[in-house]
């Protein structure tokens, strides 16, 4: 595989992409809501704004499941520090997963059925780049400015994180740390991967944009369900997790990859031109 | 069908089909295209044209039978294939939002010009060719139709491909236009000794540009050959125009007295003969001196030939 024929695809790719606002607006609002409105207006304020002696809620089950390290990081905090502390470092943790997945959700969509619909499929499929490059190239399009959304959604987050911890925790700035680090950098990455990849299979082999789209809805299923485990307090972000996570989806990506490569057959791509 | 030997293939096909479900789109087509020939593929809308094209450029692969383009099979080299031949697929295929200078630029590189000065170069070169310089900047959405067409056309022979696949070049285009790339395709051919291969339905670009054609219907080859040789499967009597400087009754009847003439009508311009012959050599003199002598003036005589379209919608017919 020649890496720099993958990346030419990606060149022309993101040029294409940086000119379409009705897919990079998106891509950017979606995350910003989840990173600074969402955590602000509903969970974070009422953890600012709380009152004292009343019940944690449905978080008591996330407090009691949490690891022994973080069980310690609890102890002495009042019930506030904790409400708030439980909420911004590990409610929040799975969402943050969510968030590569939707912001390149509309660019995997678009790899092969927008050009499909576009009808510029043929002349691609015609230049003497191999599937796995071309694969590779489309992969990278969706990758790179999901990453991008996914790093800048972390820093509006811990910015906004921070200053609520300042005021809570007496001036203690509570994020970056070390799992959130783990978590953006190594999972998130490896979560969006998995996903960008069956979305570019579906748009592939389906007719438009729309359709890949909507099929690609159902690849946030896992991901919301480690969300409401996280909530039901089944599975807690801790560190050992996140390791086991990253490790499962390099193996999913890998396989993804090569099913992807395999999969695609330039037959099946122009059968399928709207 | 008519069937020549060839010096060199720059293409062949054997049996090649392609069949989607139960529909047989190209039914065991076999041909070759020598080395610098232009060739037609001609045929009805859904003949196969285009997936005989995409199945000669590695886009698609055959059912059955198979291909090889430039020495190379298409079923184990296509990476190879796809580097020699230039394509210009049925609609220009260009990215709407790049300029016209971002989009021969991925295709160069694509197509393996990979050092920059080389590609910049040859880029210029042919938009200075195809005069599209002065819009290089310009997002290819803001072309026109003709514009696009010759962009596509420049892309498709930014590599110096030595095989062209051409695939309705002309359509859609206003006369002038299609003047343009009709003569462009002669000059890739005759100066440049590529190879193409046509795919038309329009038999005036088939009949000014094509060495020999093939044309195909329902997926099947029906004749092979030059514009000529499929004339002259339309099995007719001869026809003589006689062109004169005024017409009258006896002139007409003296026509009718030739020995080897079947029939007379006079052509809507009132001074034009249509004299349909057994024997075009031996009739012609007899015709002239038998309307000299009845008193006309011969302005011009000429044998007509059955025209390409004639050939081409008999032969479609048939099948």
């Amino acid at each position: 595989m020649r890496i720099q024929k993958a990346m030419l695809v990606f060149r022309k790719d993101w040029r294409e992409l940086r000119r379409n606002w009705q897919v990079t607006l998106p891509i950017f609002i979606m995350p910003f809501m989840f990173s600074a409105l969402l955590p602000s207006l509903v969970v974070l304020i009422r953890a600012v704004a709380f009152v004292p002696g009343a019940p944690l809620g449905g978080l008591a089950t996330v407090v009691k499941n949490l690891p022994s390290q973080a069980q310690n990081e609890l102890a002495g905090l009042t019930d506030q520090q904790a409400l708030f502390y439980v909420v911004s470092i590990y409610f929040f943790a799975p969402i943050f997963l969510i968030i590569p997945l939707m912001a390149s959700s509309v660019i995997a969509s678009d790899s092969f059925a927008g050009e499909k619909e576009r009808r510029t499929i043929e002349a691609l499929l015609a230049t003497p780049i191999s599937d796995s490059e071309l694969f590779l190239g489309k992969i990278l399009v969706s990758f790179i400015p999901s990453m991008i959304v996914t790093v800048a959604s972390f820093l509006i987050y811990s910015t906004v994180v921070d200053v609520f911890s300042r005021t809570i925790f007496n001036g203690r700035l509570l994020l970056p740390n070390v799992i959130w680090i783990i978590l953006i950098f190594g999972l998130a990455p490896t979560v969006a991967l998995a996903g960008i990849g069956l979305t570019i299979i579906i748009s592939a082999r389906v007719k438009g944009f729309r359709e890949a789209q909507q099929i690609s809805v159902i690849l946030l299923i896992p991901i919301l369900i480690l969300v409401f485990g996280q909530v039901s307090g089944a599975i807690i972000f801790g560190p050992e997790v996140v390791a086991a996570l990253i490790g499962a989806f390099v193996g999913v990506d890998l396989l993804i990859f090569r099913i992807g490569v395999r999969l695609f057959r330039r037959d099946e791509v122009l059968s399928k031109l709207a | 069908m008519v069937r020549k030997v060839s010096i060199v293939s720059a293409v062949q096909a054997a049996g090649l089909t392609k069949r989607f479900g139960s529909l047989t789109a190209v039914d065991h087509l076999s041909f070759e295209i020598r080395e610098g020939e232009v060739f037609g593929l001609l045929g009805p809308n859904g003949a196969g044209k285009t997936t005989t094209i995409r199945m000669l450029a590695c886009l698609i692969s055959p059912s059955e039978g198979s291909a090889s383009v430039g020495g190379y099979d298409t079923s184990k080299d296509s990476l190879k294939v796809r580097e020699i031949v230039g394509i210009l697929t049925e609609n220009p295929s260009l990215y709407e939002k790049l300029t016209v200078y971002e989009n021969m630029d991925f295709f160069a590189e694509a197509y393996g010009l990979s050092d920059a000065q080389e590609r910049s170069s040859r880029i210029r070169e042919l938009l200075e060719f195809f005069r599209l310089r002065d819009r290089k900047n310009e997002k290819v959405a803001k072309l026109s139709k003709g514009m696009k067409q010759k962009l596509a056309i420049a892309r498709a022979i930014v590599h110096n491909p030595p095989i062209l696949f051409l695939d309705e070049p002309t359509t859609g285009l206003d006369p002038e236009s299609a003047k343009g790339i009709r003569d462009l395709i002669e000059g890739l051919s005759a100066q440049e000794k590529r190879t193409i291969l046509l795919c038309t339905h329009r038999l005036e670009d088939a009949e000014k540009l094509c060495n020999r054609m093939m044309i195909v219907n329902k997926g099947k080859s029906v004749i092979v050959g030059t514009a000529e040789q499929l004339r002259s499967t339309i099995d007719s009597a001869p026809l003589l125009r006689v062109v004169l400087k005024g017409m009258n009754q006896r002139i007409i009847e003296a026509v009718r007295g030739v020995r080897h003439v079947r029939d007379v009508n006079v052509e809507n311009s009132a001074s034009n003969l249509i004299v349909t012959v057994d024997d075009l050599a031996a009739a012609t003199p007899e015709v002239v001196r038998n309307v000299v002598q009845a008193g006309g003036e011969v302005l011009s005589v000429n044998p007509i030939q059955p025209s390409l379209e004639e050939a081409y919608l008999k032969l479609v017919k048939a099948e």
